[in-house]
């Protein structure tokens, strides 16, 4: 749900000719939003103070016991291990898609895409045959003579973060480009004339200005793995479960919605807290200042 | 005028489509080879016989199912249900009771028949194995559970489920006549002790792809999924010692629009040949008691009915009373 109010952000506001003036030119919109947004999160949230019994039990028994504040600390952790090692990844590629010959960077675009459209539960499938006990990667390290005993790879926290950084690292590398490619290289030649080095062009002209990319794509990528099911479910061990395996549990299989809509609402809750902060620091420059 | 058109095309269509839509009838149930042979077993002899057609759907969600039923927007005729959810979900008051004078129970598996259910296969928790895999094969719960005897990872159902349970008071001693009310703190006590070398299945084919490629080479499985892996070529072992057994249930959720439909599928779906056909297909066993006289042997044997002698019977109704406090139980143990 988080990512489309993301969307919002990346875009820029519509020229002032195109947009609708007055009032009635937004009700369409407002109705779409309500009938689709709002009445199903109200719905939400009153199951989360209405079953099984009125008040406030379902929050307090989430927020009370030890089982569930692990859950969210592991979704935090996961979520925010992914982010990071997607930009440590993303970065320097998104650069190099932005510096290299056109040719050559359509057809790594290409590659980008199709993984984006591959099945995800294949991918994670995939993922779960090279890193298995005797995967490929175990089965190579071995063989190598690196390693005597196969190293557990998947099932665990490696598994999750490994394979959610692969299926993330789209949605920050394609920002990150579209900041980068707008960057003039003619700072950097500029700040190499002066005497910069390759590490201070990076550090002093080349993050910053980067920074909003950064920012949008950072957050897209937490936000969406902080209510990712697929890949943790398949490739985690239950003791790094997610919050989104913990709110499918409990409507899926124990059929308890009031717990079911108060985790979704927390996970909301902090969904929007970021989004809004992110808004706060980075928001006038991704839409172009105000 | 153009609208008043439209809104008369609209409505002769609508008029064309609902009666339509009642010579249909919808089944849902958990997709994968199971459906697939539920289709083939069940569906087109009932077409036969009726000329209605059934319409595939799931996978089964029991959210969805509750969903459904609260809104009054069900379209699910037929639904394909663990047993201990049919017991529950017919006391909850989310099903049809059934009407027994068309589907007649007379031939049907007592232990898989309530007013509100009646079983639509039965399965059983073996013990599996890859024994190219390991020096030695498990054969007793108690070898499952013993991690010095037979190191490694192992197996098991992931959901809170009648089997796992079970599967650990009978590791550590409890006689299977003893079993129930389950002594939940024995159990999770047993469980600790091999809890860092389980890996769960959450799914029939990752079960057999855990076994298959000895990331697991022994756990706990659908019976069936160990006679799919042996016809797939793997040195299969199977360890039919106090199998656990459990079945599936064909429950109508209140308010299915096609009742008296619904019912003669269920009556097809559970009579001698379709169950025989079920059976053949899948490895698991038909509830009806004369189903089995329709298969040749070599099939017949394979099945649990046939392993009746060390058998173990997961209490349904207990389960149905207890479901969700185990539950709760059991995930927060598992998140430990």
């Amino acid at each position: 749900m988080s990512t489309y109010s993301d969307a919002s952000s990346v875009s820029a506001p519509a020229p002032r000719a195109l947009r609708p003036t007055g009032f009635s030119g937004v009700v369409p919109a407002l109705a779409f939003v309500a009938i689709f947004f709002i009445v199903p999160v109200a719905a939400l949230l009153l199951r989360s103070v209405l079953e099984p019994v009125p008040g406030f039990g379902n929050y307090a028994e989430l927020l009370g016991s030890a089982t569930y504040l692990k859950i969210f600390a592991n979704t935090f952790i996961v979520s925010g291990l992914v982010t990071a090692i997607s930009l440590l990844i993303g970065f320097p590629v998104a650069w190099a898609l932005a510096i290299m010959p056109g040719r050559l960077a359509s057809v790594i675009f290409a590659i980008l895409l199709l993984s984006m459209w591959t099945n995800l539960l294949a991918r994670t499938y995939a993922w779960m045959v090279l890193l298995q006990r005797t995967g490929l990667i175990n089965k190579m390290l071995m063989g190598m003579g690196l390693i005597n005993q196969p190293l557990p790879l998947v099932n665990n926290l490696t598994g999750v973060t490994i394979g959610m950084t692969y299926i993330m690292l789209p949605f920050i590398i394609l920002p990150l480009y579209g900041v980068i490619k707008k960057i003039d290289p003619a700072i950097l030649q500029a700040a190499a004339l002066c005497g910069a080095s390759l590490w201070q062009c990076l550090t002093r002209v080349l993050l910053p200005l980067a920074v909003p990319g950064m920012a949008a794509g950072a957050l897209m990528v937490f936000v969406m793995s902080l209510g990712y099911f697929v890949t943790p479910s398949l490739l985690g061990g239950t003791a790094n479960m997610m919050l989104a395996e913990l709110i499918a549990q409990f409507v899926q299989s124990l059929v308890n919605w009031g717990m079911g809509g108060a985790a979704a609402l927390v996970l909301l809750v902090v969904t929007l807290s970021l989004y809004v902060v992110q808004l706060r620091f980075f928001g006038s420059q991704n839409t172009g200042g105000r | 005028m153009k609208h008043t058109f439209a809104f008369t095309a609209l409505a002769a269509i609508m008029a064309v489509a609902i009666p339509a839509k009642a010579e249909t009838l919808v089944f849902s149930s958990w997709g994968g080879t199971t459906q697939d042979a539920q289709k083939a077993a069940w569906a087109n002899p009932y077409t036969e016989k009726t000329g209605l057609q059934v319409v595939q759907d799931g996978p089964t969600d029991y959210g969805k199912l509750k969903a459904m039923v609260e809104a009054n927007q069900v379209t699910w005729d037929v639904v394909d249900v663990e047993g201990d959810y049919a017991a529950q979900a017919g006391k909850n008051g989310l099903l049809e009771k059934l009407d027994f004078s068309v589907i007649d129970k007379s031939k049907l598996d007592p232990r898989f028949v309530t007013d509100y259910s009646v079983g639509s296969f039965y399965y059983s928790f073996v013990i599996g194995c890859n024994a190219d895999a390991v020096a030695a094969c498990p054969k007793t719960w108690a070898d499952l559970f013993d991690t010095a005897k037979f190191p490694g990872k192992r197996t098991f159902y992931k959901w809170s489920a009648p089997g796992v349970i079970e599967a650990a008071l009978l590791a550590d001693g409890v006689a299977a006549d003893k079993l129930y009310p389950l002594d939940l703190d024995r159990a999770f006590k047993k469980l600790d002790t091999i809890k860092s070398e389980i890996i769960w299945w959450s799914g029939g084919a990752q079960s057999q792809q855990l076994l298959a490629s000895a990331e697991a080479p022994f756990g706990s499985l659908w019976n069936g999924r160990m006679t799919a892996l042996a016809k797939s070529g793997v040195n299969a072992e199977t360890s039919w010692e106090q199998n656990i057994t459990a079945a599936d249930s064909l429950v109508v959720p209140k308010g299915a629009p096609n009742l008296e439909a619904a019912m003669k599928f269920i009556a097809v779906a559970t009579s001698a040949e379709p169950q025989a056909a079920l059976a053949k297909a899948t490895g698991y066993a038909p509830i009806n008691l004369e189903s089995a006289k329709l298969m040749d042997p070599e099939t017949a044997k394979t099945l649990p009915d046939r392993q009746t002698a060390s058998q173990v019977n997961a209490d349904m109704s207990y389960w149905a009373e207890n479901r969700d406090a185990i539950g709760e139980r059991w995930y927060a143990w598992q998140a430990k």
